[in-house]
């Protein structure tokens, strides 16, 4: 019996995914769990495993964008029959306007429309005022779309001419731009011949990049306030060179990143308000400190998450930091890696900066900006001292703290970076 | 029909404070067709030269308290009812400093803290609600009385007698003053009224009537003394009819195509109320000057003030609209 | 809670105002003995005797102007203008008057003015006595106006019409006087320029004001059992509009049907037809419908009358076409 592969749905809110490359080819062998194709959602690319075992037999779709529940690919026996409907490339599926396409549909009265339109299909036949037969969506040169449809349309990138319009008078409504949304991207169009070099160069995004791009914009709609401190990192500092002296050859070093990841853990246990949620008018507080950290790759920024990281030893956490960047950098990071949380640090001091204020992650209601730690001279008892200072700045939802909260939060940071035995 | 009864005989020293009064308006309103002429007001101006006892007459009767409704030719009574001619001139150069602030122009003058309701430019618009401030009156007991200007044209259109029929009903506290110059704007009395006595208006709703000589300020005024007085009482509204003449055209520019020749010229000698005045105070030339001199220097003064007013910004124009 | 019939509602509001406030009186045709001609004010002679409740003339300029001369002088004057066909008489006191005082003396004025005035058709009185002008007097800046549609919308808003501080026109629709309504005990004012959701959806939003109102929402029944889910906005106050409330639902609903008796061409559908399409232009999935009455004085004959003014079935008719359906 053939089992049809589909497109899974990997996270609240994923819609489709876009489709890089398979790692099995037809009339291969393959076993559950194995890694069987490569998918770039709006979050991250991973492998995605297969979930039964045989020959795959088909793949339906090679690459591009699939809505979820899609079949992809079929596996079964050895010279079995890949059954007629599954191997309709889905190109063809969207011009014949099916069921399939009904995820996304906005509009109930678009279904009920299907139902009455069935109902009354004999007789609309016979007067030949099906679909099909329609005004045609381009009078003159002009698409006729609703304005829906065509903000839609711009934002999501799609081009209305290669729609067809089922509103009245064969106009292009939202709905129509939706489902073209949830099918697979028509094939590009070719290139014009001789581009001139000075041409802008024009690069499609990315889903992760149109992901950050959306999130932050959503960030940039809280009201936001910053607070900043600097840290004595002298102790911290010696700390981590102990352990890194104690590390097993082969297990991963601590780096202060890792001090910082544990010592915000700790902190947040101490300022639950911090560790939290702001979403649809709730605060939703969270018993364990999962610890996001923003990774730079070149696809782009993902924030993977080291649960529990209040409860991780030192080395537990550089184990987890060491295995989480290093999928990231080669894009196999899995949803769950990315998923559930509570707080996020970005660190650059790696970079040379001193000092730099982090974008909201939201829902999270604060996120840690981390710059490098240099020798600063320090005033301390009228005595000046040279001290390795390192800059914390503290970006938070104003709607979920007040910036008391948020300084009282700083401060424990401060206080246990500067005497990290207490956190660790 | 119970007579109004006469009394408030005229002092020479309140004759001779009128007659100042009413050469300043002459001034003012020659000075504004000079500085009409020379493109300095915008708008629409009406000069009430000619008419300056009815004005001094009539307001000079009202106590503090008493208002009164206007008409497009309204400068006269807006100075008669105590605005200083400053901010009546900037109001004409569409300053901030002006009595309406800018917004209303010759057409539109009103002074509310001292009583004045607002010139109406619509014939006859302004009568329905003098009737309603004088009911206002009456609700609250007030010993008040509310005056409509309007002139021999308003005396054709409905608003005219239903505020008249209305009034008298209501018995309110009004005097309906019925400026009678001859002319609606270019057509005479002959063509637009067919009865030669105005008064007789009053007569179908049952209204007192008066009718005093618009260009002797002793008439005018001790006939409205007695129908002010009449109003306060509770003894019903008055129309008071006082005959006059413009003795210019129908605004500043008309060039009163319509007017026989020659008749202007002759109005001008026999019928200029200043004159009259001047006359009845038996005033020296000296004395004269001397008051000439006086109103001609406030009224050099309301333009120069005018002219050094604020402009009022162009979005100001979006205030006012709502209280 | 006690049940008011929208006539009741109406009479209510103008009682309490006259009950505590000594500036408020009422004036009109045959509103004494008779208590007017729609029985509004019925039994408010006895309550309030001859000098507040006074029987005017037939003079519609010289009330409407009487009105704006008690209200220049502070008073809170309630002029009813019998059939609304007849504000066309008072036209230039409203318009030239009421309206513009205020402006015209630089602020020094105000007109704390209320014309209650009626109209609607459905019963065959012809041509001028059931027409719907508001649209007239939206234009009309320095004018505010309100049509009810509902009895408690009727006593909350007529409430605080009488103490807004400008002249406020308050439309009525005859054939509403009977509905009735439970209300609350006190009457809770409403204030002005706030429009209200009678009913909430997700596919269509119908802006709909006076009898149409009641006849969007019959038309919203019949939509919801074709599986469209319409969201009924009554204005309430017409001016100022709450375009935030209309805007906003649209955006919602993507679609939008404006709904009223007076004749569609330049109607006040139009203006909201027009905001909708400024501020929610990309959020339209189809065009703006519009309902109203036919380019013709109303007609006398039944059949005909029945024919040019709208029903439920022309808004379900429209709302069918914003999505797509033959609504015809």
């Amino acid at each position: 019996m053939a089992t049809e592969i589909k497109l899974p749905r990997l996270g609240q809110g994923m819609e489709s995914g876009t489709l890089v490359r398979w790692l099995k080819q037809e009339g291969e062998q393959v076993e559950k769990g194995e890694p069987l194709y490569e998918l770039d959602t709006d979050k991250v690319t991973q492998e995605v495993e297969a979930d039964a075992s045989g020959v795959l037999l088909k793949i339906a779709v090679q690459e591009g964008e699939v809505p979820v529940g899609q079949t992809i690919a079929v596996i079964g026996d050895q010279g079995e029959e890949v059954p007629e409907a599954e191997e309709k490339p889905p190109e063809a599926e969207a011009e014949v306007d099916e069921e399939p396409q009904e995820e996304g549909s906005r509009a109930p009265a678009r279904d009920e429309e299907r139902e009455r339109g069935k109902e009354a299909s004999a007789e609309e036949t016979m007067t030949g005022q099906i679909a099909e037969a329609r005004e045609p969506t381009k009078v003159n040169g002009r698409i006729k779309a609703s304005p829906l449809a065509r903000r839609i349309a711009r934002e999501k990138g799609i081009d209305l001419s290669e729609l067809r319009g089922t509103g009245p008078e064969g106009r292009i409504v939202a709905e129509d731009v939706e489902r073209a949304l949830a099918a697979p991207a028509p094939a590009a169009a070719p290139a014009p011949a001789a581009e001139a070099p000075t041409e802008v160069e024009i690069e499609q995004l990315t889903s992760i990049r149109k992901t950050i791009a959306r999130r932050l914009t959503q960030a940039w709609e809280a009201p936001v306030f910053q607070i900043t401190m600097s840290a004595d990192m002298a102790r911290a500092q010696e700390i981590r060179e102990q352990l890194v002296e104690r590390t097993p050859e082969g297990h991963a070093k601590p780096t202060v990143s890792d001090v910082l990841t544990k010592v915000a853990a700790v902190a947040l246990m101490r300022h639950p308000q911090v560790n939290a949620h702001f979403a649809d008018e709730t605060m939703k507080r969270f018993p364990a400190a999962h610890v996001g950290m923003a990774v730079a790759t070149d696809r782009g920024l993902v924030v993977p998450v080291i649960r529990n990281a209040d409860r991780l030893r030192l080395s537990e956490i550089a184990t987890a930091r060491a295995d989480l960047v290093s999928r990231a950098r080669e894009g196999k990071l899995r949803q769950q890696d990315l998923d559930g949380g509570t707080f996020t640090i970005s660190n650059l001091g790696m970079y040379g900066v001193e000092q730099f204020v982090a974008v909201l992650n939201p829902p999270q209601v604060a996120i840690l900006a981390v710059g490098a730690i240099e020798e600063k001279p320090v005033v301390t008892e009228g005595d000046l001292e040279i001290r390795p200072l390192m800059s914390l700045t503290l970006t938070c939802d104003h709607r979920a703290l007040d910036g008391s909260v948020a300084a009282e939060f700083l401060r424990t940071v401060r206080s246990l970076l500067e005497e990290p035995g207490l956190a660790l | 029909m119970a007579k109004v009864e006469r009394k408030g005989a005229l002092s020479h020293e309140q004759m001779r404070e009128f007659f100042r009064e009413m050469l300043l308006i002459r001034r003012f309103e020659e000075k504004v067709e000079e500085r009409f002429r020379a493109g300095e007001l915008p708008g629409f101006l009406h000069v009430a030269i000619g008419q300056e006892a009815v004005a001094v007459g009539v307001c000079r009767a009202l106590e503090e308290g008493d208002v009164i409704a206007s008409t497009h030719r309204a400068h006269g009574h807006t100075l008669a009812k105590g605005t200083h001619p400053n901010e009546l001139m900037a109001e004409l150069y569409g300053k901030l400093e002006g009595c309406s602030h800018g917004y209303g122009g010759s057409m539109h003058l009103y002074d509310v803290e001292r009583g004045n309701l607002g010139a109406n430019a619509v014939v006859g618009g302004g009568l329905p609600a003098v009737v309603g401030a004088a009911l206002a009156f009456k609700f609250r007991d007030e010993p008040r009385v509310a005056v409509a200007f309007f002139g021999d044209g308003a005396t054709n259109i409905g608003t005219t007698h239903e505020a008249l029929n209305l009034g008298q009903l209501w018995n309110v506290p009004a005097v309906f003053v019925c400026e009678n110059n001859h002319w609606a704007e270019s057509t005479p009395a002959s063509q637009h009224v067919p009865i030669k006595d105005l008064a007789k208006r009053a007569v179908a709703y049952g209204m007192e009537s008066m009718t005093v000589d618009g260009q002797n300020l002793r008439e005018v005024y001790e006939g409205a003394v007695n129908a002010v007085e009449h109003a306060r009482s509770g003894r019903g509204p008055v129309f008071l009819l006082a005959n006059t003449y413009r003795l210019t055209g129908h605004y500043v520019g008309d060039p009163q195509v319509y007017r026989p020749k020659g008749e202007l010229q002759e109005l001008r000698e026999t019928q200029d109320p200043i004159q009259k005045a001047r006359a009845e105070l038996e005033l020296s030339d000296e004395e004269f000057e001397e008051l000439d001199r006086e109103v001609t220097e406030l009224v050099e003064g309301s333009v120069e003030f005018a002219k050094s007013g604020t402009d009022p910004k162009p979005e100001d124009a979006l205030k006012n609209v709502y209280a | 809670m006690p049940e008011l019939s929208y006539r009741e509602a109406v009479r209510d509001a103008l009682s309490t105002v006259m009950r505590q406030d000594e500036d408020v009186f009422i004036m009109g045709e045959d509103i004494a003995e008779m208590g007017g001609s729609m029985g509004v004010t019925q039994g408010m002679l006895e309550e309030f005797g001859p000098e507040r409740v006074r029987n005017s003339p037939i003079s519609e300029m010289a009330i409407v102007g009487a009105g704006i001369g008690a209200a220049i002088q502070g008073m809170r004057p309630v002029v009813e203008i019998m059939y609304e066909d007849f504000l066309t008489l008072a036209a230039e006191q409203v318009i030239n008057q009421a309206a513009k005082h205020r402006y015209m003396s630089g602020g020094q004025l105000k007109v704390p003015l209320t014309i209650r005035t009626q109209g609607g058709a459905g019963w065959s009185p012809g041509a001028q006595h059931a027409q719907q002008l508001e649209a007239w007097f939206v234009h009309i800046p320095g004018l505010k106006v309100v049509f009810a549609s509902t009895p408690t919308d009727a006593r909350g808003l007529l409430y605080t019409a009488i103490y807004e501080d400008n002249p406020v026109i308050f439309f009525e629709h005859r054939t509403l006087y009977g509905i009735k309504e439970e209300v609350p005990d006190e009457l809770e004012p409403i204030p002005l320029g706030q429009a209200r959701v009678h009913r909430e959806g997700d596919d269509v939003t119908v802006v709909a004001t006076g009898r149409l109102v009641h006849e969007s929402l019959a038309a919203a029944k019949e939509a919801d059992e074709q599986g469209i889910s319409v969201e009924v906005v009554d204005p309430r106050t017409l001016q100022p509009m709450d375009e935030e409330t209309i805007v906003t639902s649209v955006k919602k609903t993507n679609r939008c049907v404006v709904a009223h008796e007076a004749v569609t061409r330049m109607g006040y559908g139009a203006e909201v037809a027009a905001v909708v399409q400024y501020q929610a232009f990309d959020w339209l999935d189809a065009p703006i419908e519009r309902v109203g009455a036919k380019f013709t004085p109303l007609p006398f004959a039944p059949v005909m009358e029945e024919w040019v003014v709208p029903h439920a079935d022309d808004v379900l008719g429209a709302i069918l076409r914003t999505v797509g359906r033959d609504g015809n």
